[in-house]
């Protein structure tokens, strides 16, 4: 009998469409290829709701002019996470599917922050990429530069604060942020895809950024600009042992990469980056490129990344220095472009990464979470006082 | 089963007929065959959709007139006829009007062939006749069971270089084809090069008589139409027609045919990838980047490189290499044509994505020859991981089961990594003859052709080799 693979996608979050295209190509793509699983859509929708249907399977359903429509006519469905995942179907002829492992397939807020990975690790079940803790931290791009300052990775100078402090002290933030110097980038603590990004030049531009910032979240983080700049990225995957895939830079028109760059430019069977976007892999020299990969594993496991993630990397092309600004615990598409054309094709990536997820579950369950105590026994008694 | 008898009732029912009746080129044999096997009519519009035409929407009112008319005639029965089997006769009608109305539809078609088509084209055919008869070019007929359009698309290109030389386009092989390309011509080609098409005995004789062919070239003859022609020595006698027309007069045969070389007569010369009326060959190499040979006759030498992919591809260069010298053509202006020959639409066509994965699209290539060439071909290629992807061949007729299992067979001798089937009625034979011969690669099975397409790019890397053989349109699903 086949094992059941549910795969989430969509969710609440600004990169809801972009998780809709990750589910499909390549995963539930690649997993309906590899021919040795049930697999289950669970689509959670902009307002939360959450459906399962295999109709969902194909990317061509959200595609549709009138898939609201179709979608008001979906049954919702429960979830239950009582020793494993379960899905239900309610009603009079109640339907209820055992899940074995589930394939988060969700971008950017409440789903790859970590809060989708605590409910499965809740329910007991395999999944598939990063655990809770390695995602709540890569969400939190000031949290992650934090960590990895203190292991001496180096990341740009930056400054942060929080809607309350801009609201609060204007000024404050402003001279935290002329101290990094001019031109800065102006970023969404807890988004991926580029989204809300800008660039200021001057300090009049400044207001503006921070503003479109804090439109997509609550906390904002001001990071200086580097010149001469060699952007590159380096996807990896595994637990213990890791594989890298090539280190891939972005050609971008525009002065960064942006969600349009990474998305929307693509061509028609690409449904992720687009080739003619990035160089693969980047031509930069054989040192440059030995301590980009060596940054990229030293990143991962501090991180304490799982399954699968991307980190980006920014390189002074003058002074040769490299920093690490950002990973990504779900990569768009899992970059499967890059897997590609690193000798991996992307139903092999996907079924690594499924035989990662049940690895990493299976040494967690070596783990003794409880143990027999006669606490409670005790407790509700007259407390005993010290000494 | 039910569903199955439903379809039959579903409205798009009448869309279906006429699609597939379009589909068919209006061939009532392939037609009325798809019908025969067809179980559900719900998914018949698959790969493609019907193409509104005048001969199409006419045949749509038709048939929704006939569906009006068979309901008519329920319902009479139900509420107006007051016989005694009323009930008997209404459950009749409701049984066999799908039935009545797939094999009604063809009433008018054939009315429309006998009464109009059919004299229209005697008279187009018969101009085209007169016209061909006084034009004083060089006239090559190309028939055979394969091949016929690489054929004619190397000798257009080789003999262009010193001669100016037309050809139909597309694979336009049938009488009305033939004559209506000849309606194009203006009288000062020096040569023109016909492809022979075959689907009953007595066609190449018929296009013979058309196109007074001065020379010929039969690319070789297997089981492809076989389920039409019934036996081999039928589809033999059938493409031999054109050298029954020729007499005497010079007729290339392909040796590397079987049944080509065992019908070749002491008067024609018979080509090969070892040489061709007197030339030798040597050297022949083939790869991703072309095809390279040399030719070699008394003290003569021709350092041959065509883009064409396949040493089955230096026996019919040669060929026409011999014809161009033998019409006046330089050897400079022979290397120079050969070197022009590329890889023809869909005929081991060689494509490389952006991913760096190389396609070779060989869709249209049906015959088993073709097939064994083209596996030949990918096992041949060095270094990269090679996948075979194909619906398997149709209209194989008795041979059905035999075709596949040699393919299963052949493919399981060379070390090809990855055989991709789609699943049909004749696949699980290919995987009968791999399993016979204990092939050591993997086996990946699809539902259908587009699930394979889908995930073909899912599951290659860069630099491996994909060849699409073969693909089957929506009649024979």
């Amino acid at each position: 009998m086949k094992k059941t693979i549910a795969v989430v996608f969509g969710g609440r979050s600004a990169e809801h469409d972009v998780s809709i295209i990750t589910a499909h190509t390549p995963i539930i793509q690649s997993l309906l290829a590899l021919g040795q699983f049930d697999v289950w859509p669970i689509y959670i929708a902009k307002d939360g709701s959450w459906y399962s249907d295999q109709a969902m399977n194909d990317l061509a359903y959200f595609k549709q002019d009138n898939f609201l429509e179709h979608l008001a006519r979906q049954k919702k469905v429960r979830i239950l996470f009582d020793k494993g995942l379960k899905i239900i179907w309610p009603g009079i002829r109640q339907k209820t599917v055992q899940i074995d492992i589930v394939f988060p397939a969700m971008h950017g807020t409440l789903g790859e922050d970590g809060s989708l990975m605590g409910l499965l690790r809740m329910a007991d079940v395999p999944f598939v990429g990063c655990d809770l803790f390695a995602s709540a931290v890569s969400m939190d791009k000031v949290l992650t530069k934090q960590i990895l300052a203190v292991e001496n990775i180096s990341v740009v100078p930056y400054t942060w604060f929080t809607r309350n402090d801009w609201g609060t002290d204007r000024s404050a933030c402003i001279e935290k942020i002329a101290g990094l110097g001019w031109p800065v980038f102006v970023k969404p603590v807890h988004l991926g895809s580029s989204i809300g990004i800008t660039k200021a030049k001057q300090s009049s531009e400044l207001e503006n950024a921070i503003e479109v910032a804090f439109h997509y979240d609550d906390k904002v983080l001001v990071e200086k600009s580097v010149e001469n700049l060699i952007e590159v990225t380096l996807p990896i995957m595994g637990n213990e042992e890791l594989r890298l895939a090539a280190i891939e830079r972005p050609l971008n028109k525009t002065e960064f990469f942006d969600f349009s760059d990474k998305y929307l430019s693509g061509n028609k069977n690409g449904g992720g980056v687009n080739s003619r976007y990035s160089e693969i892999p980047a031509n930069i020299d054989k040192e440059l490129a030995g301590r980009v990969e060596d940054l990229g594993k030293r990143t991962y496991r501090t991180l304490g990344c799982s399954g699968i993630a991307r980190v980006d990397f920014l390189v002074d092309e003058t002074s040769r220095q490299i920093y690490v600004n950002e990973v990504n615990t779900l990569p768009g598409s899992l970059y499967y472009h890059n897997w590609k054309k690193a000798g991996i094709s992307a139903v092999e990536l996907v079924a690594k990464l499924v035989f990662l997820a049940e690895e990493r579950f299976a040494s967690q369950q070596k783990t003794t979470y409880t143990f027999h105590s006669d606490i409670l026994k005790k407790a509700g008694g007259q407390k005993r006082m010290a000494g | 089963m039910v569903r199955n008898w439903l379809s039959r009732y579903n409205l798009r029912y009448p869309r279906s007929l006429v699609y597939m009746l379009q589909a068919s080129e209006y061939n009532i044999f392939d037609y009325l065959t798809w019908y025969r096997k067809t179980r559900n009519f719900n998914l018949v519009e698959k790969r493609k959709g019907l193409v509104r035409t005048t001969k199409s929407l006419l045949l749509l009112v038709i048939s929704w007139s006939m569906v009006l008319f068979l309901s008519g005639i329920g319902i009479f029965l139900l509420l107006i006829y007051t016989g005694q089997f009323k009930y008997v006769f209404f459950f009749l009608v409701v049984i066999f009007s799908p039935h009545l109305l797939a094999y009604g539809i063809i009433i008018p078609l054939l009315t429309t062939r006998v009464m109009v088509q059919w004299p229209a084209e005697l008279l187009i055919v018969n101009a085209a006749k007169r016209k061909l008869k006084i034009h004083t070019a060089i006239k090559i007929g190309v028939a055979g069971s394969f091949g016929k359009t690489t054929m004619r698309e190397i000798l257009k290109t080789v003999l262009s270089e010193g001669k100016k030389v037309a050809a139909p386009p597309h694979s336009h092989n049938t009488p009305l084809g033939i004559s209506r390309f000849a309606k194009t011509l203006k009288g000062d080609e020096e040569v023109l090069i016909f492809e022979l098409g075959e689907y009953c005995p007595g066609d190449v004789r018929r296009l013979c008589n058309l196109v007074q062919p001065s020379m010929g070239v039969i690319t070789g003859v297997n089981e492809a139409h076989l389920q039409r022609f019934k036996s081999l020595e039928r589809t033999v006698g059938t493409i031999y027609e054109l050298s029954d027309y020729l007499g005497k007069k010079p007729v290339y045969v392909n040796g590397e045919s079987e049944l080509g070389q065992k019908n070749a007569r002491p008067n024609h010369f018979v080509y090969s990838r070892k040489g061709v009326r007197g030339w030798k060959i040597e050297n022949q190499k083939t790869d991703l980047t072309g095809t390279s040979f040399i030719m070699t006759k008394n003290d003569m030498g021709l350092e041959m490189k065509s883009a064409l992919l396949g040493l089955h591809q230096v026996g019919p260069l040669a060929a026409a290499a011999d014809i161009a010298l033998i019409l006046g053509l330089s050897p400079e202006q022979v290397k120079s044509g050969v070197n022009k020959t590329t890889p023809f639409s869909h005929r081991l066509e060689l494509k490389t994505d952006d991913a760096g994965v190389v396609t070779l699209d060989d869709s249209y290539n049906g015959n088993p020859d073709g097939f064994n060439a083209a596996i030949d071909f990918l096992a041949s290629l060095e270094g990269c991981r090679r996948f075979y992807v194909t619906p398997g061949l149709v209209e194989m007729g008795s041979q059905t089961e035999e075709v596949h299992r040699q393919i299963g067979r052949r493919l399981a001798r060379t070390s090809i990594e990855k055989v991709v089937l789609v699943k049909n009625s004749v696949t699980p034979y290919i995987e009968q003859g791999l399993k016979e011969e204990e092939y050591h690669g993997e086996i990946i099975w699809f539902n259908d052709a587009l699930a394979a397409f889908v995930a073909l790019p899912l599951l290659t890397v860069k630099g491996d080799v994909v060849l699409l053989q073969n693909d089957w349109p929506d009649q024979y699903q």
